[in-house]
């Protein structure tokens, strides 16, 4: 037997049909990949659809500028050979542009619908991100580039300008004579730009494109940044300090108790955030529930008293309504509302990575010599850094695109850039900016995964 | 009732005073059923002694209760001479290999070892030779930087001794220590922990359920049955001279015939059977004439076909079934009104040639037949 | 053969297609909510008959139609939106383009775009109303000295308290500067400079710390009811619609008010672009639009609108006169500012920026 296989090893094995040993492995490991493949193919299609895509297409519109590339070629083309910038560019530059809108004007889109007006309505917004005033100008140079009888709303002449440009144009509107909109322009001749994630950093090109520091009253960015993440490390720690009794508590008291105690835990779950965070403004504002009972109990004292070492001294101990604290529409209202809302996702993970240490493990620490304070502190705690890893990763993740709470209880120094990413998505329009922050939110949560790896390794993460 | 019978005990040696003494000991969990009724135990520095029951006879409570993990409910525990009851575990100095390990996972086995010298304030270098020392000692030097799950079963097990007696504890309690490992491994263990006994000479209260175990390893096995000791003694004791039915049914092997007393005549009590046989047997723990027995006859002292006259008790058997053990023959009679009365039956050239069926006489010694408690 | 089976196909797709579509012919309208879209509900919708609208509520901006409109999939038909962006979504081609000759000229036959308050700015809009930002208190707040100016809503030394404002630039800009002395003719001009905009956010300097920030339009009647907030400005129906409909007793500062135009659009590739258009023309008949304010103190667009009303005082729905709660009478017009949808269109990025800034130091 064994030596026919010696024998065999040296020709092709086959099997018993004949066909290659080799091949038929191939063709039966085969089919089960295929099968696997296909049980593996619906969840990741779905992975695909609803993950990778919308991701990458966040991370290509921050870099995207290809629009206003194709709607301002020749003009980007004028621009590089521009030298002098602090000069106002040559007639060239200024025929580019309106050859530009010529060009753009008549482009029609698959249906034969004209869109140029549109493209340099869009290009238009684009542009005033860049520099404040171009959309009007765009608009009127346009209208003087395309002018229409207002009665028969037919076009009279296509083009009522014949080079040279430049006078035309300055005269048409000042603002051409001005060289600050000229090299607005060098931030937006590449068709894929930094420019947006130079933004979210208060930083910006110049006409040159090189990067400088935005203007002071302009910088903003950087500070709520900054604010991010301090509201989302202090509400994690927070957080923590809370949930680490609490679960403690759930995974050691009998069954039935800590049922209830986990309803009580579960409750904010199945309560409306809306109807939370109105709770609390309830609570904390200025005439707020917390507030009142503040004045009610605290004492009022007003009056001369014939203190020991200071001898008759004025004493004003009344807390009037002066002295209410401002609790809501601020950092200190931010940072209360978000560690009540996130609290279960730190409790949670902890409880369940508490729930499988084993009683006789403190028992043991205890045996072998050590007070329950250090047997907790030495064998206890390190076992739960699992839960308090996984639990701190969670509500860092989630405090740090929040954006509902510090919209409603932020107030003036509690917004956080979740808000400026929903204002340039609802309101200034600005997606490439809203595309650029989200990237950076993206890319801080794998920093920190990457952190937590290094520092304490991702098998000691525990979700649940 | 095991008080009395411990003071004869010979391996314990009277005139000293006892490491350990339960007096008394009760303990409930919800005030309604006792699960310790009433416990007395004394144990010599030195000794072995195994607690020995069934799940839920409360042995684990007595153990924990020495360990200062459960609160007596009445009556005192003394280690050396003082009463432990409200001396916190961790002032204990007390040494306890617990049934899962308890190995802490997040150290490594040096780590594990160093862990009591250190909350003991112990210096660096003497801790390092301490757990150097306590490791070669379970012949696992190599393993100090080894995490415990990257151990087997065994080793683990051996750390957790070595633990356990590594800041040389006066008493060292074991919790079912071996429940965890497959059989082979388990045997290998108790010779290894009965040998650290003897060389150390430690003084060791072990928890098991397992009888053959508490046999191998004890100097004194505490029998338990429902919160009461029935019988302490050693383990040859135990198993030679069951003071109760429970015991010796416990214990190893065991046939049992009831009946009543018809007789007591010094230490032979003669016992007619339900079947009507009569039994001569020695008397152990049977009350008066008439009372109900049991009879108790360890399957290797019965003797087949025995020559006439050499077995005070003789009677007609049928073999109902015969069980081929190797060493022996296992072999099922009727006999006595019962039908599973099992006899072992040396493998040897010279035994009788038994066929299912045959009738045959076997017969026993009084002395070898116990009377007990019906 | 096969033809026969592709015309099948073709004719039950077409039906398929006809019956989705007279199923779904209900028209969306999309608006701000609150009594605001309560009052279009009562005088455009109850009183359509060709056909049903289903109002839902969005709190502004043109986030939601871009996508919609970018991504193909259009769901909404009609957006009520602010003068900005009907001008930037038009020139986005978010917006249809009107057949202006559809819409009904005013009674005396005046054509819709030559009867609006201001020139109509581009061939996608459709008239709606006039509201305004205004500052309001409630009347037992102060003893003494009332607040009447814009200039006293900047002065919290004489009368205290912390003032309710919104999370964006316009409106706050234009107050300040005009709180600061600026005259009314001249704020975007100044506005329009790096000095201007410094000027302005030095006045907003004097009230920083004593300010709370508000962005939904139900928010600023909180703050004042709670007592959180002394003053605060808000949209002027939100406070007409309390005092008119609730007898709040609110009282309202006209001086300084910036008036705000507020169009009907209806977006591209909307759904149901013919029914919608329909209704575009019925909510922007010279009646329906002094229809509406029975219900709000928001006044039309429509000049003619205006007229009907006037001359049908009292006008407002429980029978009292509407005109003195008007943003755009003559007497409240005198120290009203007229929001320059253009100028925001151009700086609105970079104010707004500025603001924020300043809101987060």
């Amino acid at each position: 037997m064994s030596d026919t296989s010696i024998t065999n090893s040296q020709e092709l094995l086959l099997t018993n049909d004949g066909v290659p040993l080799k091949v038929s492995l191939r063709k039966s490991l085969r089919r089960t990949k295929i099968r696997s493949f296909l049980l593996i193919l619906p969840p990741l299609l779905f992975l695909l659809l609803m993950f990778v895509t919308p991701i990458g297409s966040l991370l290509s519109r921050s870099v995207d500028d290809i629009a206003i590339n194709k709607v301002f070629p020749q003009t980007f083309a004028q621009y590089e050979l521009w030298e002098d910038k602090s000069q106002l560019p040559s007639e060239e530059m200024f025929a580019a542009v309106v050859n530009d809108i010529r060009v753009t004007i008549k482009v029609k889109d698959d249906e034969g619908i004209d869109i140029g007006k549109n493209l340099l309505g869009r290009s238009g917004t684009r542009m005033t991100y860049e520099y404040s005033g171009w959309k009007s100008l765009i608009s009127k140079t346009i209208k003087s580039a395309l002018k229409v009888d207002k009665k028969s709303k037919e076009e009279v002449k296509p083009f009522i300008w014949e080079a040279p440009f430049k006078d035309k144009m300055i005269k048409r509107d000042k603002r051409w004579a001005k060289v600050e909109f000229w090299q607005s322009l060098g931030a937006m001749k590449d068709p894929y730009t930094m420019g947006y994630y130079l933004n979210a950093v208060d930083l910006k090109f110049d006409a040159n494109k090189n990067i400088i520091q935005k203007e002071e009253y302009l910088k903003i960015y950087n500070t709520i940044w900054i604010r991010t993440l301090q509201v989302s490390l202090m509400v994690t720690i927070f957080c923590l300090l809370l949930a680490y009794p609490v679960a403690y508590l759930l995974a050691t008291l009998p069954m039935k108790t800590s049922n209830l105690l986990m309803i009580c835990v579960l409750m904010p779950f199945w309560t409306s955030l809306l109807v939370r965070i109105v709770a609390w403004m309830i609570m904390l504002q200025q005439n707020g529930v917390v507030n009142d009972t503040l004045m009610y109990i605290l004492p009022c004292f007003e009056g001369m008293v014939n203190l020991p070492f200071f001898g008759a001294t004025n004493i004003d101990l009344c807390f009037s309504d002066e002295d209410r604290l401002p609790m809501m529409y601020n950092f200190t209202g931010t940072i209360i509302v978000m560690t009540q809302v996130l609290l279960p996702f730190m409790i949670l993970p902890i409880y369940s990575v508490m729930k499988g240490i084993p009683p006789s493990y403190m028992k043991a620490a205890q045996n072998l010599g050590a007070t329950p304070t250090r047997a907790f502190i030495r064998v206890y705690m390190p076992q739960s850094v699992p839960g308090i890893g996984a639990g701190c990763i969670l509500v860092f993740i989630v405090a740090i695109g929040y954006y509902i709470t510090p919209e409603l209880v932020g107030g003036k120094d509690g917004i956080m850039i979740g808000n400026f990413v929903a204002r340039e998505m609802q309101r200034t329009l600005n997606w490439g900016l809203a595309a650029a922050m989200g990237a950076i939110l993206l890319a801080a949560v794998l920093v920190l995964y990457w952190a937590y790896d290094r520092l304490i390794g991702l098998d000691n993460l525990k979700m649940g | 009732m095991s008080k009395d019978k411990t003071s004869k005990e010979p391996k314990l040696k009277s005139m000293e005073e006892p490491l350990v003494k339960f007096k008394n000991v009760q303990k409930s969990y919800d005030g309604e059923i006792l699960v310790v009724k009433d416990f007395n135990l004394d144990v010599a520095p030195g000794e072995f002694v195994t607690m020995l029951g069934p799940s839920g006879s409360g042995k684990t409570t007595c153990l924990m209760m020495l360990a200062g993990f459960e609160p007596t409910t009445n009556g005192t525990i003394y280690l050396k001479g003082k009463p432990i009851n409200n001396v916190p575990p961790h002032k204990r100095g007390i040494g306890m290999v617990f049934q899962n390990y308890a190995l802490f996972p997040h150290m490594t086995v040096a780590e594990n070892l160093s862990f009591p010298l250190e909350v003991r304030k112990m210096g660096k270098t003497e801790r390092e030779a301490k757990v150097n020392r306590a490791l070669d000692m379970v012949q696992l030097g190599e393993f100090g930087q080894r995490r415990p799950m990257q151990l087997s079963g065994g080793q683990q097990q051996r750390v957790a001794v070595a633990r356990s007696l590594v800041f040389d504890p006066d008493l060292v309690l074991m919790d079912e220590p071996l429940g965890a490992l497959d059989k082979n491994l388990r045997e290998q263990m108790q010779y290894e922990i009965k040998h650290l006994h003897e060389s150390l000479g430690l003084t060791v209260v072990y928890v098991t359920h397992d009888q053959t175990e508490a046999l191998t390893m004890s100097n004194r096995i505490a029998v338990f049955n429902d919160g009461v000791v029935l019988q302490c003694s050693s383990p040859e004791d135990l198993y030679e001279k069951p003071e109760n039915s429970f015991v010796a049914n416990f214990i190893g092997e065991n046939n049992r015939l009831m009946g009543t007393v018809e007789a007591i005549k010094g230490n032979i009590a003669t016992v007619k059977t339900d079947s009507g046989d009569v039994v001569v047997a020695t008397k152990v723990n049977v009350g008066k004439v008439g009372d109900r027995a049991t009879l108790s006859l360890r399957p290797e002292r019965i003797i087949v076909a025995p020559k006439k006259g050499k077995t005070p008790n003789t009677y007609s058997a049928k073999v109902e079934e015969l069980i081929y053990h190797g060493d022996h023959i296992r072999t099922r009679f009727s006999v006595c009104g019962h039908d599973d009365f099992i006899v072992k039956i040396p493998n040897s050239i010279d035994n009788v040639d038994l066929k299912k069926g045959k009738q045959v006489d076997i017969g026993w010694m009084s002395e070898d037949c116990l009377a007990l408690d019906g | 053969m096969k033809n026969v089976i592709t015309k099948t196909l073709v004719a039950g797709a077409i039906s398929t297609a006809m019956l989705a579509g007279a199923v779904q012919a209900e028209v969306t309208l999309v608006s701000w909510g609150g009594g605001y879209s309560a009052s279009q509900q009562k005088a455009y919708v109850d009183t359509y008959s060709s056909g049903d609208v289903n109002m839902i509520s969005y709190n502004g901006g043109l986030g939601e139609v871009r996508a919609q409109v970018e991504s193909g999939s259009v769901q909404w038909d009609i957006v009520d939106v602010l003068a900005s962006d009907a001008r930037i979504g038009c020139d986005e081609g978010l917006f249809e383009e009107l057949d202006r000759s559809m819409f009904l000229p005013s009674p005396d036959g005046v054509s819709m775009d030559d009867d609006t308050m201001v020139p109509v700015p581009n061939d996608c809009v459709v008239p709606q109303i006039w509201w305004s930002y205004v500052p309001f208190h409630k009347a037992d707040t102060f003893s003494g000295d009332q607040p009447s100016t814009m200039q006293d809503f900047f002065d919290v030394e004489k009368f205290p308290g912390k003032r309710g404002i919104h999370t964006w630039a316009s409106a706050i800009t234009e107050m300040a500067l005009y709180a600061d002395g600026v005259a009314i003719d001249d704020i975007y001009d100044v506005l329009s400079t790096q000095a201007g905009q410094d000027r302005a956010f030095a006045k907003l300097d004097t009230i920083k710390d004593h300010v709370v920030f508000w962005s939904s339009g139900a928010k600023p009647l909180d703050l004042i009811n709670s007592g959180e907030v002394s003053m605060s400005l808000a949209y002027n129906g939100r406070i007409g619609g309390a005092v008119l409909n609730d007898g709040a007793d609110y009282v309202t500062v006209w001086d300084g008010q910036v008036l705000e135009e507020e169009w009907l659009v209806l977006l591209k590739g909307a759904p149901n672009r013919a029914a919608a258009m329909h209704f575009l023309v019925h909510a922007s008949s010279s009646q329906a639009q002094a229809d509406q304010a029975k219900w709000i103190n928001y006044g039309p667009m429509r000049t003619s609108g205006l007229d009907i009303m006037q001359a049908g005082e009292p006008w407002f729905n429980t029978g009292v006169t509407i005109m003195e709660h008007m943003p755009n009478t003559d007497e409240h017009m005198a120290g009203g500012i007229l929001a320059n949808p253009e100028w925001w269109a151009d700086n609105g990025q970079a104010v707004n920026d500025r603001y924020a800034a300043w809101m987060a130091q």
